[in-house]
């Protein structure tokens, strides 16, 4: 439990294994993933390693099994998930049978698809020639049969040769098979290079062929040449290669062609049955494998991950164990020495493991237990920096305040429910969403921040009701705490009327619980109203907030027994803000109680009385300014005090002396404190140096130096003029930067009523029958745009501001964030990132 | 103002090609690489690099050309993806850099036919950036006047070709003519299309199209002595685009040995530094490395300066030149001749 507020203390520790034992133990280890392995030779080069043989073969075993797997996709045969437990890391001995089964594997099946490919050639060819004969056979028809035209045309082509005959030429031809897209080049080509002197007739292959090689479909053309003399024919043939078209013999005679043809589809019969053979041994072999694929895959990679870690220990000298050092949760000690006997037992070795804890001045790994609800507010945390070692995780305190803070923002009972709805959807489902494995980016954010949308949603519902907005509605539960006390010919008369909280118009009890509904109705003051509420809101919020942060520091500075930051860091810095701005926020809390309407005011002229009235009341930002600029104004309405209590001027000019007061020790307290340490050390440090040389004079036994850096003074200074000016200015700008919950919250509730005007508002309104088909229309368009824009979009800017007020106001207070991710070797992290690796 | 609109059009690729350019290989990395004992360790290293998983396909026992192709073939489809996205004017730069891949082709097909070697076999030899529709249908032509008309007409060389048309017929002396013509027109064309683009483009490409103008020409005379090229027709195959035009083509031109031509060279700074330090004796750089060394800094120099398209032709080449040095360094490593393996040009 201690590891939410801060993360888990680590320790180093060295580990000894027994070389037989080594490869059980790190499988152990990695089945439990709490150990970090540090590399120990990282000088060396990854293939000049201990184990790079056996990576190697892993290797080319996972080679293997890809390429089972893409042949099995080919397919379309369902791979078999894991059923149950993810099998453990074999032993080595049982790799030479897994090699040798994928070996087998693959051969086989490289076996199978060379017959494959062979006899679909094959088929290709002949069907590639069946199309031929049938296509020709249109060309050879309109030979014999309209004799004129290609007669014409070939007398025409001729005419020029001298040896011309008369009658009938007897013309060359070549029929063969090209790709539909190289025709337009082929035939240009042809025409260049003969001259002319050629006669292309071509004809589209209507069904796609397969492509042996690829197993793509690809269209094709059957083309035919007619020419004369051996010339061209070498020529054309030349062509017909570079174009990779493939020529058949096609006979002349109707007659051959007709045999041929019954010849070529008694064949392509056959072939299909020895085709279809070919294809059942295959899909057998694959059948087969896709069963156990998965498990193989993952018990590859886990071979892999061990020996890969295995690379990173040490040998010791006599060959006989390795060293490892790893850092390790110091609570979890117990279990990994548990899971360090059951690896030595499983290896049959008889020396046990040593684990030994290491002293060391490295800054150990940030760790912080997370389970899947706080992971997603642990993350949002890390996006800004993983936590310096056992610093306060500000993770805990996230969970409520960050849904707060949005719901601030997206007040809307209506939104709130849809996103609560969605939220909750997600972890209602989050089993079966899970299995699923969804890949979209967009999904899996959505999904990763289930939680954190629940409790969104759902605070957005609180403050909705506080707000009472519901799609920039108004909910009248309890009854308005308002009536109306004017007669009907005023109401008729008038566009608009004031009601007075001094009258009887105000029962003078308020509405139970948040914002009167009476208000939606206020058409003149409505936002000045809420602006004046809200924003007060956002102060007070932002003013605690801060001071949270503040305090936070407070429980960093004791931990880490840094006793001069509390004195010169925390204190100022804790005054500052509560003498200024905390100050102002109490000057809040006792306008709203000392000012405004009561019974008592009720038609009262009583001075006395009027000046505990609304009508008193002082603004809280002129009289804060005037604070800080010691200047008293006094009050332009006769009535009224100028102050809202007794000695109010006085007690104010010592908060700010006090106040400014703090920032020459929060900028020279530390420094100076430094300094006076660094000299102190220097004169014990010559002290010791002296002594050690007497001692060492004397005995022998020198004590080793003590540790001591010292820091550039000028670069205390400078970071620590930094700090202070970004405490102080930062105090100032980062409260003005909480008047975005005000800002986005207006935004937002602006935007809805716009969208329920614009839209919504116009479908009630028309009437009749077309009406209802009219409100049909527009409830649509005003529930997307809800939806999208209202919901997501707004959404989306609230929790980047909420993100935004976390990661810089909030965290600046305490955080320093310069820690690094403990990375457990843990098969379950491999598994996951090959997987998604692959696909 | 020019680089105020770049990056509208072509600042998504610039920075994609700057975002390749740091996965090319530094110093540790070969360091690393001439340690390495099989092709196997040269493989495990690579997979740290940027190269990643690129041979993680590729069944054991490994050969140097496997891993010359895989090279080659993860460049040109960064090339290839970088030339889909560009629109104009960059994609005819892009073009224009392909052209000398389809050149490089050509050469190769028409040499390959004419010592009766089919063409299958040596399609697979051509690079796949130069590849053109026409391409294996190269065999057809007996003369440069018919390889025009049949084949080159329609391909984006034909404006090149022109000046090669008289030549008779297809021998190697003429092959090597063509060549060179060929090089020497596409070179022109290409400096004249930068110098058209203007602002950094120019500034930066036409310096590194200069030199390899320049380098071509003194390879070209070098390689010329004892051969019955004339003079005057050795000449015109000078790309009339460098530094050295005109003077320094006119002396080459009268050269008669390799004295004569590093004497041209002393009259120009740069150059006369690659001749100083290049030798044939053992231990020494050749000229090619020298100048290979050169074209490597002017690349790397392109880098320095934004807003401009020479990233994507200095790109091409250093991982060119980073192919070559891989392969050298596998192929000592696969013969086990190690004395040599130093010979790779370091890129950063």
């Amino acid at each position: 439990m201690g590891s939410l507020f801060r993360s888990e203390e680590m320790t180093l520790c060295q580990l000894f294994l027994q070389s037989e034992a080594a490869y059980a133990c790190v499988s152990e280890l990695g089945e439990l993933g709490l150990v970090q392995f540090r590399d120990l030779n990282p000088d060396v080069n990854a293939f000049q390693r201990k184990f790079v043989n056996e990576v190697r073969r892993c290797d080319e075993m996972e080679r293997k099994l890809r390429y089972l797997e893409k042949e099995i996709r080919r397919d379309g045969i369902p791979m078999l998930e894991i059923p149950g437990e993810c099998p453990e890391a074999p032993q080595p001995r049982e790799m030479i049978d897994l090699e040798a089964t994928f070996e087998k594997l693959e051969n086989e099946l490289r076996e199978v698809n060379q017959n494959a490919e062979a006899l679909k050639r094959n088929f290709l060819e002949l069907t590639e020639l069946k199309h031929i004969l049938r296509k020709t056979q249109v060309f050879f028809d309109e030979h014999e049969g309209g004799a004129n035209t290609t007669e014409s045309m070939t007398r025409a082509l001729i005419s020029d040769d001298p040896n011309r005959h008369i009658g009938h030429v007897q013309l060359g031809f070549v029929a063969g098979v090209i790709l539909r897209e190289r025709i337009p080049a082929f035939e240009r080509m042809l025409w260049r290079a003969c001259r002319g002197n050629v006669f292309l007739r071509q004809a589209e292959i209507d069904t796609p062929l397969e492509d042996p090689s690829s197993s793509d479909q690809v269209f094709k053309s059957v083309f035919i040449i007619f020419f004369q003399g051996d010339q061209l024919k070498t020529r054309v043939k030349k062509i017909c290669e570079g174009f990779r078209a493939t020529l058949y013999p096609c006979p002349e005679a109707p007659a051959d062609r007709r045999e041929m043809a019954m010849g070529v589809m008694t064949r392509i019969e056959d072939l299909n049955t020895v085709l279809g053979q070919t294809q059942d041994h295959r899909h057998r072999v694959l059948v087969a494998a896709a069963k156990n694929i998965k498990n193989w895959f993952v018990k590859v990679r886990k071979i892999k991950a061990i020996y890969h870690t295995l690379n990173l220990f040490n040998l010791d000298v006599t060959q006989k164990c390795l060293i490892a050092e790893c850092w390790v949760p110091a609570l979890d000690l117990e279990t990994i020495q548990l899971a360090l006997r059951r690896g030595t037992e499983r290896s049959g070795s008889s020396v046990p493991p040593i684990l030994n804890r290491m002293e060391t001045l490295e800054d150990p790994p940030t760790y912080n237990r997370t389970n899947k609800f706080t992971f997603a507010f642990q993350n949002l945390i890390y996006a800004y920096g993983v936590a310096t070692y056992r610093e306060v995780n500000p993770a805990p305190y996230t969970i409520i305040t960050f849904p707060f803070l949005f719901a601030v923002m997206f007040g809307d009972l209506g939104h709130g429910a849809l996103m609560a709805a969605f939220g909750f959807w997600m972890c209602y489902k989050e089993k079966p969403l899970q299995a699923k494995k969804i890949d979209s980016e967009i999904w899996t954010i959505f999904f990763g921040g289930r939680y954190i949308i629940l409790l969104m949603g759902l605070f957005s519902m609180y403050t909705g009701l506080i707000y009472n907005d519901i799609f920039s509605k108004s909910l009248n539960i309890f009854g308005s705490a308002w009536r109306n006390n004017y007669n009907q010919s005023t109401l008729e008369s008038n566009k608009m009327l004031q009601l007075n909280p001094d009258s009887d118009a105000y029962t003078q009890t308020p509405y139970p619980f948040g914002i009167d509904p009476v208000w939606q109705l206020a058409e003149a003051n409505k936002i000045i109203f809420m602006n004046a509420y809200k924003m007060k809101i956002s102060i007070i919020i932002g003013v605690f907030h801060m001071l949270f942060g503040v305090c936070l520091s407070l429980w960093n500075h004791l931990y880490f027994k840094r006793r001069i930051s509390i004195y010169v860091e925390f204190i100022p810095q804790i005054l500052f803000l509560v003498l200024l701005f905390f100050y102002m926020v109490l000057l809040m809390f006792i306008k709203w109680t000392s000012y405004g309407p009561n019974a008592a005011h009720l038609g009262s002229d009583d001075p006395e009385i009027v000046k505990t009235s609304a009508y008193c009341a002082p603004s809280i930002l002129i009289t804060f300014i005037n604070m800080m600029l010691f200047k008293t104004d006094p009050n332009t309405r006769p009535q009224c005090n100028d102050n809202m209590y007794a000695g109010q001027i006085g007690l104010q000019k010592f908060f700010v002396i006090v106040a400014l007061m703090c920032v020459p020790v929060m900028l020279f307290g530390k420094p100076y404190f430094i300094m006076k340490e660094q000299k102190e050390r220097a004169r014990q440090g010559h002290q010791t140096i002296e002594g050690a040389a007497e001692n060492g004079a004397a005995g022998g036994a020198a004590l080793p130096p003590p540790q001591h850096h010292d820091e550039d003074i000028t670069e205390v200074f400078i970071h620590q003029a930094i700090h202070t000016i970004e405490y102080v200015l930062g105090s100032i700008s980062h409260t003005a930067s909480y008047l975005r919950l005000w800002a986005l919250s207006l935004a937002h509730a602006q935007l809805a009523e716009v969208a329920w005007n614009m839209l919504l508002r116009k479908g009630l309104m028309s009437r009749d029958f077309e009406g209802g088909i009219f409100l049909y229309v527009v409830f649509a368009g005003w529930a997307a745009i809800s939806v999208s824009i209202l919901v997501l979009m707004e959404g989306l800017s609230a929790f980047l501001h909420t993100l935004r007020l976390h990661w810089v106001e909030f965290q600046s207070k305490f955080y320093s964030g310069e820690g690094y991710l403990f990375q457990p070797f843990s098969f379950e992290v491999i598994l996951d990132s090959a997987g998604q690796g692959e696909e | 103002m020019k680089g105020c609109i770049f990056n509208i059009d072509a600042g998504y690729l610039e920075g994609l090609c700057r975002g390749f350019k740091c996965g090319i290989l530094k110093q540790s990395d070969y360091l690393n690489l001439v340690q390495c004992e099989t092709l196997e360790d040269l493989k495990l290293h690579l997979q740290g690099t940027d190269y990643g998983t690129f041979l993680a396909n590729e069944p054991s026992p490994l050969s140097v050309s496997t891993i010359d192709d895989k090279l080659r073939e993860k460049l040109v489809i960064e090339f290839q993806h970088l030339r889909n996205h560009s629109v104009e004017p960059l994609s005819t730069f892009l073009d224009f850099i392909t052209y000398s891949y389809m050149i490089d082709n050509i050469i190769l097909l028409i040499t390959g036919t004419l010592h009766q070697r089919p063409i299958s076999e040596l399609i697979p030899k051509c690079h796949p950036l130069g590849s053109f529709e026409q391409m294996e249908a190269i065999h057809v032509a007996a003369t440069p006047a018919e390889l025009y008309n049949a084949v080159l007409v329609d391909t984006p060389l034909a404006p090149f070709f022109v000046d090669c048309i008289s030549e008779q017929d297809l021998d190697e002396m003429n092959i090597e003519i063509i060549r060179n013509t060929l090089y020497k027109a596409y070179l022109e064309a290409f400096y004249d299309f930068c110098k058209q683009i203007g602002g950094t483009t120019a500034d930066v490409m036409c310096e590194i199209l200069a030199f390899e103008a320049d380098r071509r020409a003194i390879i070209i005379t070098i390689n010329s002595f004892g051969t019955e090229l004339s003079k005057d027709d050795r000449a015109k195959l000078y790309p009339r685009c460098g530094k050295l035009n005109p003077d320094g083509l006119a002396a080459l031109a009268r050269a008669d040995d390799y004295e004569q031509v590093k004497a041209v060279a002393e009259y120009y700074a740069e150059y006369s530094a690659l001749f100083e330090g290049a030798g044939n004796n053992v231990g020494d750089k050749t000229l090619e490395d020298k100048f290979f060394e050169h074209e490597v800094s002017l690349n790397v120099h392109a880098f320095l300066q934004q807003f401009h398209f020479g990233v994507f032709y200095s790109y091409l080449k250093l991982k060119e030149q980073e192919c070559r040095n891989i392969v050298w360094i596998s192929e000592c490593v696969a013969q086990k001749h190690r004395t040599k393996i130093d010979n790779y040009i370091p890129i950063f």
